[in-house]
């Protein structure tokens, strides 16, 4: 009985890291991306430029997502 | 179900008191993909004509669009001797973590992306780090670069090493995070629909159904995690490593 409820509590323990975790890089890429198409059929000749920096703010919000992802990895098979 | 994707083929051994561990399917795909790009360089290398007035030939034009590519996409915002000096390394981390990222859509058992072993990326992260210093102590001088530490305020010394730390890590896991998050979506969608599918329509339906399904969704799983997520992430490594050089030798 012990050890299945911890299984369990494991499994729900890593689902909610990683849907929590992942509303926070949902929301910033959301504004990243609307920011930046804003911006874009404003002036499309910074279209370039644009998307360069899109894709790395899009990144960096994305950094907590990873890290939410990585602590889900560790409570399913190394802890 | 997780079989490949974690912890198995680990070869081990011990020397004095370090212990070493290696996973062979990720140090034989590296070996692969290094030999396979060193061909390919010198095949390119031996396409370019001798006599620069002759008409260009078309492993020449293949290898100024991809540096081209490089240059104006991940170096565009700098200036021209930065770029002159940077072009060598950013293509070839790009090129490298490329095809690792792509070769993890080959059908091959066993075989993984490099970039899902956390040694490999963080590898790569350490490595910009490094070069950082030497970009930094190269455009700025020793002592005018360690000062960048104390900038804008002394006190700030702590925060400025924590950040350097904090961002290298980042900088490693982001790739591994997204590499692995790919594969684990691969591995676990398909063997997940084909259940469904069984559980819902029944055996006798559902295996020819599952079948077709299955090889559908590993298309499109493949095409989307592998080929378009890979290339992005490879884009963003590298466009994260230039930021990061930049701002050292500045």
């Amino acid at each position: 009985m012990g050890a299945e409820l911890v299984q369990g509590l494991k499994y729900l323990a890593a689902g909610i890291c990683m849907g929590i975790g992942a509303i926070g890089p949902a929301l910033g890429e959301g504004f990243i991306g609307g920011k930046a198409m804003e911006s874009m059929a404003r002036q499309p000749e910074m279209a370039n430029t644009l998307l360069r920096n899109m894709i790395i703010a899009d990144a960096i919000a994305e950094t907590t997502g990873i890290y939410s992802l990585l602590v889900a990895i560790m409570i399913l098979f190394v802890v | 179900m997780f079989a490949t994707v974690g912890k198995d083929l680990v070869w081990r051994f011990r020397l004095g008191p370090i212990l070493f561990a290696f996973n062979p399917a990720t140090l034989g795909t590296v070996l692969g993909i290094i030999l396979i790009l060193l061909g390919l360089a010198f095949w390119l290398r031996r396409g370019i004509p001798a006599d620069p007035e002759a008409p260009p030939s078309r492993r020449l034009i293949f290898l100024v669009t991809v540096l081209d590519f490089v240059e104006n996409q991940v170096l565009g915002g700098m200036g021209e001797k930065m770029r002159r000096s940077l072009l060598p390394l950013i293509a070839t981390l790009f090129l490298y973590i490329l095809a690792c990222n792509l070769s993890s859509i080959l059908p091959i058992p066993r075989m993984v992306a490099p970039t899902q072993d956390l040694n490999v990326t963080l590898g790569l992260a350490i490595l910009v780090y490094l070069l950082t210093h030497v970009y930094g102590i190269r455009a700025k001088g020793f002592f005018r670069h360690l000062r960048g530490y104390l900038e804008p305020i002394p006190v700030m010394l702590p925060m400025n090493i924590v950040g350097d730390v904090g961002r290298t890590l980042s900088h490693g896991f982001r790739l591994f995070g997204n590499i692995l998050g790919g594969a684990i979506m691969v591995a676990v969608a398909i063997p997940v629909l084909v259940d469904l599918l069984v559980r819902f329509l029944g055996p006798i339906v559902a295996i020819p159904a599952a079948a077709l399904m299955g090889t559908a969704a590993s298309f499109i799983l493949n095409a989307f995690f592998g080929l378009f997520a890979g290339t992005i992430q490879a884009l963003v490594f590298t466009l994260l490593a230039a930021a990061y050089i930049q701002v050292a030798a500045e």
